[in-house]
């Protein structure tokens, strides 16, 4: 560790000074954009912004659907992560193969797929074969609120792999000793998962669950892709609410929209790390 | 690790093996449908959209005849798609290069010096990290267009030198680094930026090679920020933001396209496969 600040200095003043630059400061200075009413005088008008933002139609819709679909997104990546690598430690070292499978997706452009994802979700394609010879009924997948089917599992498939990383090296860094002691002790399965395991990575699940929101919260990528910048009313999310009011050159509006979403993901993540905190102090 | 029943160990393999080959298959079907001749595709992909509740598409995995005319049509013919991917390999290549040049310094200031501010600007990095790009949209573009970048490729390339996840991976790996390896070289009499040379970059390795895989597939994938800031330049966009229109034309070089935009990807994944999984581990991801 180094004591001098000023040794710091020529490592950190670049880095900083970009951050700062394309980063920090746009962040405060378009809370200014969101205070005035964008005509040649550029008044301030306080909160009006705010308040029509909020009153929106469509923005309400997106701030739905961006909400709904980060409910759906992050809690089903975070267990299937779990549960994966829970089921991958059991199995190494032979899972090396499984291992770079999952992985694999996370490094892939998801465009350069999107169109084996749209013959899987055809009308007449292997998504519904396979259903209708299971015995159900055929499912419209590519048109309205089914369309979230395909945009979920192209979210799932893209990022499975990388949370399963974090989640397996914590796994592999908990002693086998502690195993071998509960096994004497006759702990069964279960019992082990809920008070070894769970209790060992609590650190890297909780970065996991963060990094699911994170992308969960950014998952207009997949509706881009499949849906367009308009897509149908079910994934209209709030990043496309605010990429077309950018290209209508409506800066007020995406700014102010922009610090609303800004401000609810902020305090999710506060509420998280606050629960984190506690949970940690509980445990020790 | 421990011993499970035999049973269940097949059990679990035998669910893994196939999960891995339905993540795999995206991959294996654009590859194998990249040989089939451009009328072949083009007339299975019309069979798409078909609402006869009697018909099925075909499976057709294998090409009724192998032939090489969609890589023709992408490499020779036609240069649509090698511009995209010219265009996608500059943006890679100069952001990950700045990458290079100011995210393990940063990395390093941030974690074996101590200074007032140090934990501020760690916190402010924290925050970013979680923003979603739209939120400072509007506020970048007026930047980029004041200092005169807007609808270059240096607003794309740019602020993704500073991106703030990457110096939270970094950083987090060289906290865990021994303080000893520093004592160790300032008793030699190294100075601060041959210890950083010669011990942490080569100590670094796994978390480097790590950050630059997982940044390759960002910069290989970019769409908000080309979309946002190159709005009137086509010519300069990506395949990342151009492929799936290129992909909704039914031009039957779509799989060759498709596979040709995938292999890079595959070729660095390959390449840093270890140092994802090691440079992971490591880390004091807390």
């Amino acid at each position: 560790m180094y004591r001098k600040a000023r040794l710091a200095l020529p490592f950190l003043i670049p880095g900083l000074a970009g951050i700062l630059i394309f980063y920090v400061v746009p962040f405060f200075g378009g809370i200014w954009y969101s205070l005035t009413d964008g005509s040649f005088e550029n008044k301030f008008v306080g909160a009006e912004n705010y308040i029509k933002v909020w009153g929106n139609q469509m923005f309400q819709l997106g701030l739905k659907n961006t909400m709904e679909l980060s409910l759906i997104c992050a809690p089903s990546l975070f267990l299937l992560s779990f549960l994966l690598s829970l089921l991958l430690n059991r199995i190494r070292p032979a899972g090396t193969f499984f291992r770079s499978s999952v992985l694999l997706p996370y490094l892939m452009p998801s465009s350069a797929v999107l169109i084996i994802w749209l013959l899987w979700f055809d009308y007449g394609g292997p998504v519904n074969h396979l259903i209708s010879l299971c015995g159900g009924q055929r499912v419209l997948w590519l048109q309205g609120a089914e369309l979230r089917v395909p945009v979920v599992l192209l979210f799932l498939w893209k990022n499975l792999g990388f949370c399963i990383i974090i989640f397996l090296a914590a796994l592999q860094a908990i002693p086998i000793s502690l195993y071998e002691y509960a096994d004497l002790e006759g702990a069964g399965f279960w019992k082990q998962a809920f008070n070894i395991t769970l209790p060992m990575i609590v650190p890297s699940a909780f970065l996991v669950f963060i990094i699911c929101w994170v992308n969960a919260f950014r998952i207009f990528k997949e509706v881009y892709f499949i849906g367009g910048a308009y897509p149908e009313e079910p994934l209209y999310t709030l990043q496309n609410y605010m990429s077309n009011m950018y290209s209508k050159l409506n800066y007020q509006n995406v700014t102010t929209a922009a610090y609303i979403f800004a401000a609810i993901v902020f305090a999710l993540f506060g509420l998280l790390f606050f629960l984190q905190n506690r949970a940690q102090r509980g445990l020790n | 690790m421990r011993k499970g029943k035999g049973f269940h160990l097949w059990l679990i393999r035998a669910l893994l093996g196939l999960l891995a080959i339905l993540l795999l298959l995206p991959m294996i079907q654009t590859f194998l449908y990249s040989f089939s001749s451009m009328t072949e595709m083009q007339a299975y992909m019309k069979t798409r959209g078909n609402y006869d509740e009697t018909r099925w598409m075909d499976t057709h995995l294998i090409p009724d005849m192998v032939s090489l005319r969609q890589y023709h049509q992408i490499l020779i013919a036609d240069n649509t798609v090698l511009r995209l991917f010219l265009n996608s390999a500059l943006y890679t290549a100069l952001i990950l290069l700045g990458q290079a040049v100011v995210i393990p310094p940063m990395s390093f200031a941030l974690s074996k010096f101590k200074f007032p501010g140090s934990g501020l600007i760690f916190f402010v990095i924290i925050l970013l990290m979680l923003l979603p790009f739209q939120v400072t949209m509007v506020p970048n573009v007026l930047t980029l267009r004041d200092m005169g970048l807007l609808d270059t490729i240096w607003a794309v390339v740019i602020p993704m030198w500073f991106a703030p996840f990457y110096i939270f991976l970094v950083r987090q790996f060289m906290v865990g680094l021994p303080g000893e390896l520093i004592e160790a070289a300032q008793m030699d009499g190294a100075d601060v930026f041959s210890t950083y040379f010669r011990i942490i970059i080569p100590v670094c390795r796994p978390i480097l090679g790590a950050a630059a895989a997982l940044s390759f597939a960002e910069s290989w994938n970019l769409v908000e920020q080309p979309l946002t800031y190159l709005t009137s330049r086509v010519d300069l966009q990506p395949l990342s933001t151009m492929f799936n229109q290129l992909a909704m034309e039914n031009t039957g070089f779509e799989f060759a396209g498709a596979t040709l935009y995938i292999l890079p990807a595959l070729f660095v994944y390959l390449f840093f496969q270890d140092d994802i999984l090691s440079g992971i581990a490591l880390t004091e991801l807390k």
